[in-house]
């Protein structure tokens, strides 16, 4: 029955084949080593860069091991700092010192920071779904959105427009009893192209660690105790149950008109895994946060002579629960905590660049969001049926953006633009901003830009009940970079791109949640903030020989981010000190030695020490987060088969087994493992 | 080429090297002859960065993280009180479930309770039998501090997602009980029977609670929040005659003010409290006090203790929540004398008597 079973499918699966007239991804070859081109010519600078510092993930390490989230590839390639709260756990964005809410974060264009808490959760953003990353940092973010006081990133699916029938599926199984699954499938002709993607990820997460923050007794026979241990311990509550599913549709019409429709659909069931301090048993306690998102975005776009129009609309939907419950000891569970969130943000877009002449740029840029907001907490008060905790709130905003580019000369690139920001009833200042670029030579390139930059408060800031502040002011600021951006390739031989970027930003007004005497926290605008620093970038590939070829990545920054606002009294030790849980220096590389179809890819990040007090208490025993190093390596073979293509991958995270923390008293892996095998169908043969 | 990846290999391994692990011990003898004062030092909820300070009041000295120095680990996630009882000191650590009773010397653990929701306050009633309240969990837990073990529960009638229970002060067979968050009530717990016996409703989120010389209850009520649908009102002194189990008096404070941090000074005579400034009052005075005994002067104050035996008036200050903080001495007419460092958010004191 079974074998009949088997050999239904494998017809099935051959019926397919005919259909097939696609190259595979390795055109018959599956070397890892690519072809290196020269660099783009200087006349070909596109005006929409002038004065941009962006990075742009390279799309090998996106799709390096497909199980990370975007959390990893970000943490891996770039200098930003991730805070993760665990493996699976919240992962956090910042640039430049700054704060998670400081980054804006879009996804084919539109903006999917929660309203409500002004960030952006990146472990829940699949890399297997990610095409494009790109990273605008501190005001050139502005060319995208406002309140990207750090930066913003930039998450893209591609139109490929591969003509023909594609499919793609990965298996993965790893140590935490975690299982992989994605699955691509796409079918395109000149016009059309359909394409569906799912990613599954299920884990246990239940990693053992040896616990530094508790400690265990021996005892002699006479129960005296004559020793004492550090246990190791197991990671509870920290299961995880990951769906996503990403439907896409493109459409070119026979006048260059393109559309597209994008639709993801996310179901997440996290637990949220316990403090190393804490001593609760895990197996009596449900603490999980559970997702339900749909984000879609439809998109036209049409190129004519001179000019550039392009509409987005979208709809945002997110059901968030956060449950904490407790075993009665009969088996019962009793809730202590039932919160619910509910958003819905409407969107639209519209863009038009203008190319008067060559070398001039007009770009005009109008975003609108439409938010509702439901929060409440169900199990606060129960004297109705009803809910009586929380808040509902929409707000509507609006952003635009005015912007002229302009190549003066052949060395020089001059671009200002200007952005207005509504938010609710009020508008923001005008945010200004200027960009030059200048051609020092045709490999090497200087930038310098100057902006103000303005974020408006969250809908929790405002309203959470308890503790929404609607008093609170935006943040606002200025911010001024200058860098060097230095190109250089010979085709077929080698490339390298260098970077050193110097920025300096002010921030006022910063929002920090402080708790109260009630018992719940609340926001105030506390700090004035002096963010500045150094972020260099180095990239290249060497071609060492026909079948051997090295390349790599590495980031390095400097982030003083210092609090520079009033004292809160004569004992304030802050004033001068660098904010909690903003690393002073961060740094990765990404290399990679492939020969023929073998790669060998090493990562490795670093940050220092990140202080978990305002007054940077070094002398603490037990508030310090010491720097964290890892080092991960991904061996990975990829074999042409008659009708398929077959890739082996094999990643050992943290190979050094290192015991570590990145946020205090949050346990982290020691060394694990993960096996992927991919299968491409050639539907060519 | 090999040799020049065996090279890249070191180097990366030794860029991998850190420092975490364990952390040293070490040792402490406090004076026991003279009276010692412990600081509660909060942390911040889920950092795990709860300490524990021991200020000598004799040398003027003070000793951060005592616990984690000590024993070698973290005290764990906020840390809520402290009782000493039977020549042990016995830490409540809210949020990590757990109660260690610490000597008091050398501040080692000697032993620990677990199977706690989210413990709040210790009461002993003799050496087999002490109450635990909680949040979170309606119930106030039995246990046995001497076999360490939880023995039995005290239903309280309230359900788990509201259910509180905070301080316990004992009159005679009696322990009473403010029932604080999302609660309006005092329970009247008979020691004999381990059950609620009676129940007073004194107005919105009773914090606190301690008695007098005269053996009257004294709360304070802060009123709840705006837009609480528990309720929003005045913060309240409440006068609560023990024995009958009834109100005596009612002293209303400004609206949206959060009074908190009631103690009781001169043997129980004199009832202090803090309401931006610290303010006094006798426990016979008909109406509250007009200006405070200290005045905050640009400080938030956290927490407040006096010395039972020279009236010394101890002020926490958590300055800015997220950095160490530091306790400010006055003397009883409200004069300062010193200050000490201490952890992060002094939130509650407990004092040692000279043995």
């Amino acid at each position: 029955m079974k074998t009949r079973r088997l050999a239904s499918i494998i017809a099935l699966f051959a019926a397919f084949l005919p259909l097939a007239g696609q190259e595979p991804w390795w055109n018959g070859d599956p070397s890892y080593v690519t072809q290196i081109t020269e660099s783009a010519v200087v006349a070909e600078r596109p005006l929409g860069e002038i004065g941009q510092h962006r990075t742009s993930i390279d799309s090998a390490a996106l799709q390096l091991t497909v199980s990370q989230s975007m959390a990893d590839i970000l943490t891996y390639n770039t200098s930003v700092f991730v805070k993760q709260y665990g493996r699976g756990s919240l992962a956090t964005v910042s640039f430049r010192g700054t704060a998670a809410s400081h980054t804006q974060v879009t996804w084919n264009g539109m903006k999917i920071n929660s309203p409500m808490l002004g960030m952006t959760d990146f472990s829940m953003i699949p890399s297997y779904f990610t095409d494009k990353a790109d990273m605008l940092h501190g005001s050139s973010s502005l060319a995208v959105t406002g309140g990207g006081l750090g930066g913003a990133v930039l998450l893209a699916t591609d139109n490929a427009q591969k003509e023909g029938l594609e499919l793609d599926a990965v298996a993965g199984y790893g140590s935490f009893g975690t299982f992989d699954g994605f699955l691509k499938v796409g079918y395109g002709t000149k016009r059309w192209h359909i394409r569906t993607r799912l990613a599954a990820t299920s884990s246990e997460n239940d990693f053992t660690y040896r616990n530094y923050n508790k400690k265990e007794y021996t005892y002699d026979d006479f129960g005296v105790p004559n020793g004492s241990y550090y246990p190791i311990d197991t990671n509870r509550c920290g299961s995880i149950r990951d769906l996503h599913l990403l439907q896409e549709a493109y459409y070119t019409t026979s006048g260059g008109d393109r559309l597209s429709l994008n639709a993801w659909w996310t179901r997440s069931i996290r637990g949220v895994p316990m403090l190393s301090v804490d001593y609760r048993p895990g197996n009596k306690y449900l603490n999980q946060q559970s997702e339900n998102t749909l984000r879609t975005v439809t998109g036209w776009n049409h190129t004519g002579k001179g000019y550039i129009l392009e509409a987005k609309a979208g709809w945002l939907h997110t059901k968030q629960a956060y449950d904490f419950s407790k075993d009665r000891g009969n088996g019962t569970m009793v809730s202590m905590v039932q919160s619910r969130s509910l958003i819905n943000t409407i969107y639209g877009q519209a863009e038009g660049k203008w190319f008067p002449v060559k070398q001039l740029m007009i770009n005009a840029q109008l975003a609108a969001y439409q938010h509702f907001v439901e929060s409440s907490d169900r199990n606060a008060i129960k004297e109705s049926d009803k809910v009586t905790i929380g808040y509902e709130q929409g707000r509507f905003e609006t952003s635009a953006y005015l912007s002229a580019k302009w190549n003066a000369t052949r060395r020089l690139g001059i671009a200002a633009a200007l952005r207005e920001e509504l938010y609710g009833d009020k508008f923001s200042p005008i945010i200004p901003v200027i960009n030059i670029d200048y051609l020092i030579t045709n490999s090497l390139t200087a930038k310098v830009s100057g902006s103000r930059n303005f974020r408006y408060p969250s809908l929790n800031d405002l309203y959470f009940l308890p503790g929404g502040n609607p008093d609170l002011k935006p943040e606002s600021g200025y911010s001024y970079d200058a860098g060097l951006f230095f190109s250089k390739s010979h085709e077929g031989r080698y490339s390298l791109d260098l970077s050193a970027n110097w920025f300096d930003s002010y921030i006022d007004n910063w929002i920090v949640w402080i708790p109260t005497f009630k018992g719940y926290w609340t926001p105030r605008n506390v700090l004035r903030v002096h963010a500045y620093g150094i972020e260099t970038r180095a990239s290249g590939k060497l071609q060492i020989s026909r079948d051997w070829q090295a390349s790599g990545s590495a980031n390095f920054a400097w982030t003083p981010s210092i609090n520079h606002g009033d004292p809160k009294d004569w004992a304030d030790e802050a004033i001068g000190k660098q904010l909690v849980y903003v690393p002073l220096f961060s740094g990765s590389s990404v290399a990679s030695l492939a020969y023929s179809s073998w790669r060998l890819t090493w990562k490795w990040c670093w940050y220092s020490e990140r202080y978990t007090t305002s007054d940077n208490d070094m002398a603490t025993k037990i508030g310090r987060v010491l720097p964290y190093i890892m080092n991960d390596i991904v061996l990975e073979k990829r074999f042409a088969l008659r009708y398929t293509g077959l890739s082996f991958k094999l990643a050992v995270n943290n190979i050094f087994n290192e015991e570590y923390e990145s946020v205090l008293s949050r346990p982290m892996p020691g060394r694990n493992i993960e096996f992927f095998i991919e299968i491409i169908p050639d539907f060519n043969k | 080429m090999k040799r020049h990846l065996l090279l890249l290999f070191t180097l990366l391994a030794a860029a991998s090297c850190m420092k975490y692990g364990p952390r040293e011990e070490e040792q402490f003898a406090a004076d026991l002859s003279h009276r010692g004062l412990f600081v509660l030092c909060e942390g911040n909820y889920m950092y795990g960065n709860a300490s524990l300070t021991y200020y000598d009041p004799e040398s003027k000295s003070a000793e951060n993280e005592i616990f984690a120095r000590s024993n070698a680990f973290p005290l764990g996630d906020v840390a809520q009180s402290m009782t000493i009882f039977d020549g042990l000191c016995w830490v409540v650590v809210n949020n990590s479930g757990v109660i260690f009773a610490i000597d008091p010397s050398t501040f080692r653990e000697v032993r620990r309770i677990t199977g706690f929701t989210s413990p709040r306050y210790i009461h002993f009633i003799d050496s087999h039998k002490a109450y635990v309240t909680q949040i979170w969990d309606p119930r106030i837990y039995i246990v046995d501090p001497s076999e360490c073990r939880i023995t039995g529960y005290i239903e309280t009638g309230m359900d788990f997602e509201t259910g509180s229970t905070e301080m316990m002060v004992q009159i005679g067979d009696y322990v009473y009980v403010n029932c604080w968050s999302y609660q309006n009530r005092i329970l009247k717990i008979d020691t004999r029977t381990d059950s609620v016996t009676q129940q007073l409703v004194v107005g919105i989120q009773p914090s606190s609670l301690v008695k007098d010389c005269n053996d009257k209850l004294w709360t304070i009520t802060d009123g709840g929040y705006e837009g609480s649908p528990y309720g929003y009102e005045r913060a309240t002194l409440v006068k609560i005659d023990a024995e009958s189990f009834a109100i005596e008096k009612t002293f209303y404070f400004e609206f949206g003010k959060t009074p908190r941090g009631l103690a009781t000074g001169d043997g129980g005579r004199t009832l202090y409290w803090i309401n931006d400034g610290v303010y006094k009052m006798q426990a016979e005075d008909e109406n509250l006090p007009a200006i405070p005994l200290v005045e905050p002067k640009g400080t938030i104050f956290y927490s407040l203790t006096i010395d039972p035996w020279n009236g010394d008036i101890y002020i926490g200050d958590a300055i800015d929540y997220t950095q160490n903080g530091v306790v400010m001495r006055y003397s009883a007419e409200g004069n300062l004398l010193d200050t000490f460092g201490a952890g992060i958010n002094p939130g509650n004191f407990c004092w040692r008597a000279a043995q």
